[in-house]
């Protein structure tokens, strides 16, 4: 019981001193209001219909005790009084004096006079109906309206009778976070819309309270605290909605239209097609799994070379093909043009050099027909054979390659022999360890006739060794890029029976543009 | 055609003299605004002729009525006493501001004190339609009652309208109870 006893004291206490000290706070915000607002002294307000609350300050160092003043006040047509003065302690070394008055009639001037030790210190006459100082309203809320752009603010107006249609009040809202805003003023109402706000914005609000001056009037109250309320968030116009979506159609169509009239340049900028020797070889990956042998002993017969396929944009990698080998005497190093020569040495900056090489090979083709100096080598090579270990044609580590058509029938001169209809063999199968660009060179087709097509690679004698071949061998000059192949025409061991036999010219070469000739060392091929 | 006309005359009489005699039910004015117009104008007539040298020429004493208000006593009165103390009031008024139109000369004033006397004259259709029932005068009041006082100048005498317009008169209008009917 004790312990209860002493809780419930210990709480009214601290509601006491709470209460207190809202009320000093109040009493503190109002004087200072007043000392801002009123410049006539003593400085009184009332607070309700029956009261009235006067003081004036002094400074420390001259202010004396509350006894040491009276306060004295008049009604109209009636006998004066005298207020208890109290004193108590302000800021900034100061001292406030304080009387209070009850039952205090309005519409009736009162005379005051302060005196201070009997001597007359501060004097005025006021209408107690005029020095309204109130509260700020009660329970500002804030709500939605409903519609964009609009809050509802709401409060309750304080409890003073007869005066509720003269009260007049002052809101004040903003952005948050924001100084500037605006002030709005409704008169004899307990809430006010707040119109043209924007949307989806955090509002603050705060109000305060004065009366309208007529039949009373006194100070601007202190302002409520600030409430926090955030608008609706704004809906798309739908003007607005169905015109971005007319010109976002409009913009698609054309850019539709647009990519159809160029979808195969596009295509081949965006998505360039790999080539693919699928079509040209068919058969080869889907039933055979790339097996080149096997599917060359399924073929259909005949060597067929489409000239399209050999086309290519890049320029063609060097690819030496020696013809036949035979030991003899080195052969003059100016077997081929020495700018041509020098470019053939090098596998580094291709391209530079093929660039160099063309226009060399331009200049000397320009001078010798193209298609005849290979065939010139071969007569050198022939008239003075000379290992190849020493031709200028093996200095680089290019690959080479000889075609070796096997004549069963012996001497028999080389008739009309079709290119197209001579196999090519173990390009694939020699177990060499070239690059694969080296490796492909074309599509043939193996043929039934008279004789068959062998080949060999430089790849397989890789200390320049390349065995010497006996006579009877057809040569043909062929340049592998790696993705293309050029060949020259076919020229025969034995370059007396060029006249006799008709060998039919390689077309393919003429198909490769003229400034994207391969550096132009021949592949010789032997048959 | 003589005996059907007689009896319609007849009726005609009857009623012409019962829309003369029976007065017409009057709405009851609440609306605060008018007696707020009053109340402005009556304070504009006392600055305008505060400054009025010699008192505008006007001399003697006039008797008016008190406009301290205790609201705690006022609530303890009754409508019907608080509407005599108001009308008596409106009364003196109007003999003053009577007595005052006789005695000054320049039209400017005289024009002021017409409206002042206008405006008694109107408060008075307002308090007859709140159906506060027209009490007989009292007699002049003398001096020294406790309702009434004697004023010696002409801002005084404004002074003093203005302030029981701003509480008796007002104080009345707004709580009678015709007007509480009308807001519930």
């Amino acid at each position: 019981m004790t312990n209860n006893n002493l809780n419930k004291l210990l709480a009214f206490c601290v509601l006491f001193c709470a209460q207190k000290t809202s009320i000093v706070h109040a009493l503190e915000t109002k004087v200072a209001l007043l000392l801002h607002a009123e410049p006539e002294i003593p400085k009184c307000f009332a607070e309700g219909l029956s009261d009235l609350t006067c003081f004036w300050e002094e400074d420390e160092e001259r202010a004396g005790s509350a006894d040491q003043y009276s306060f004295r006040y008049t009604y109209q047509n009636e006998n004066s009084s005298e207020c208890a003065v109290t004193a108590l302690p302000a800021a900034g070394g100061k001292r406030l004096y304080f009387c209070r008055l009850s039952q205090t009639p309005c519409f009736v001037p009162l005379d005051i006079r302060v005196f201070r030790d009997d001597l007359l210190i501060h004097n005025r006459s006021l209408f107690i109906e005029l020095v309204f100082l109130l509260d700020p309203p009660a329970n500002l809320t804030l709500t939605s309206t409903g519609t964009q752009g609009q809050l509802k603010a709401s409060w309750l107006p304080p409890s003073l009778k007869y005066m509720g249609d003269s009260m007049m009040y002052e809101v004040s809202y903003a952005m948050a976070g924001s100084h500037i805003g605006k002030v709005e003023e409704v008169q004899a109402s307990s809430e006010l819309i707040l119109r043209g706000l924007q949307s989806g914005t955090k509002y603050k609000v705060r109000i305060r309270i004065k009366l309208d001056g007529i039949s009373y009037s006194g100070y601007w109250s202190a302002w409520t605290d600030p409430v926090l309320m955030e608008t609706m968030p704004g809906d798309l116009d739908p003007l607005i909605v169905s015109l971005s979506l007319i010109i976002s159609l409009v913009l698609t169509l054309l850019s539709l239209i647009v990519l159809m009239s160029h979808r195969r340049f596009l295509l081949k900028k965006i998505w360039p097609i790999i080539p693919t020797p699928e079509s040209k070889f068919q058969g080869l990956f889907k039933v055979y799994g790339g097996d080149f042998q096997e599917w060359l002993g399924h073929s259909t017969g005949g060597l067929w070379l489409r000239p399209a396929y050999f086309y290519s944009e890049e320029f063609p990698a060097p690819l030496e093909v020696l013809s036949e080998v035979s030991l003899g005497p080195a052969l003059p190093s100016s077997a081929l043009p020495p700018k041509a020569s020098e470019a053939l040495g090098e596998e580094e900056d291709e391209d530079k050099k093929l660039k160099r090489v063309d226009s060399a090979l331009m200049e000397g083709w320009r001078e010798t027909p193209q298609e005849h100096w290979p065939m010139d080598q071969l007569r050198a090579i022939h008239q003075h054979p000379a290992p190849w270990t020493q031709s200028s044609l093996l200095e680089s580590h290019d690959a080479y390659v000889t075609l070796n058509a096997q004549n069963h029938s012996g001497e028999e001169p080389l008739d009309d022999i079709l290119e197209e209809t001579l196999p090519l063999q173990v390009l694939f199968a020699s177990g060499r360890t070239s690059s694969e660009s080296r490796s492909d060179l074309g599509s043939f087709q193996q043929s039934s006739g008279s004789g068959c097509l062998s080949s060999q690679s430089s790849f397989e004698y890789p200390n320049h060794t390349w065995p010497p071949k006996g006579p009877g061998y057809t040569y043909m000059a062929v340049a592998d890029s790696g993705v293309s192949m050029d060949y020259s025409p076919i020229s025969s061991n034995k370059i007396d029976d060029i006249g006799k036999g008709v060998i039919y010219t390689n077309e393919y070469k003429n198909e490769i543009p003229a400034h994207r000739r391969p550096i132009g060392t021949p592949i010789h091929f032997a048959f | 055609m003589s005996s059907i006309s007689g009896p319609v005359v007849v009726l005609l009489m009857v009623l012409q003299w019962a829309g003369r005699g029976l007065p017409s039910p009057v709405r009851p004015i609440c609306d605060p605004r008018v007696l707020d117009r009053f109340i402005m104008e009556a304070r504009d007539t006392e600055t305008a002729l505060r400054g009025c040298k010699a008192g505008c020429g006007v001399t003697g004493t006039f008797v008016v009525p008190l406009t301290n208000v205790d609201f705690v006593v006022w609530e303890k009165k009754d409508t019907g006493e608080q509407a005599l103390e108001v009308q008596s009031g409106m009364s003196l008024f109007g003999q003053a501001l009577g007595a005052v139109r006789e005695s000054v000369s320049r039209v400017a004033v005289q024009i002021l004190i017409d409206n002042n006397k206008s405006n008694i004259h109107s408060l008075g259709q307002v308090l007859r339609s709140l159906h506060i029932q027209d009490l007989p005068l009292p007699p002049a009041p003398a001096v020294g009652d406790l309702v009434t006082r004697k004023v010696s100048s002409l801002s005084e005498l404004l002074h003093v309208h203005t302030n029981f317009l701003r509480g008796k008169v007002r104080l009345l209008l707004t709580n009678a109870p015709a007007c509480q009917q009308n807001s519930t």
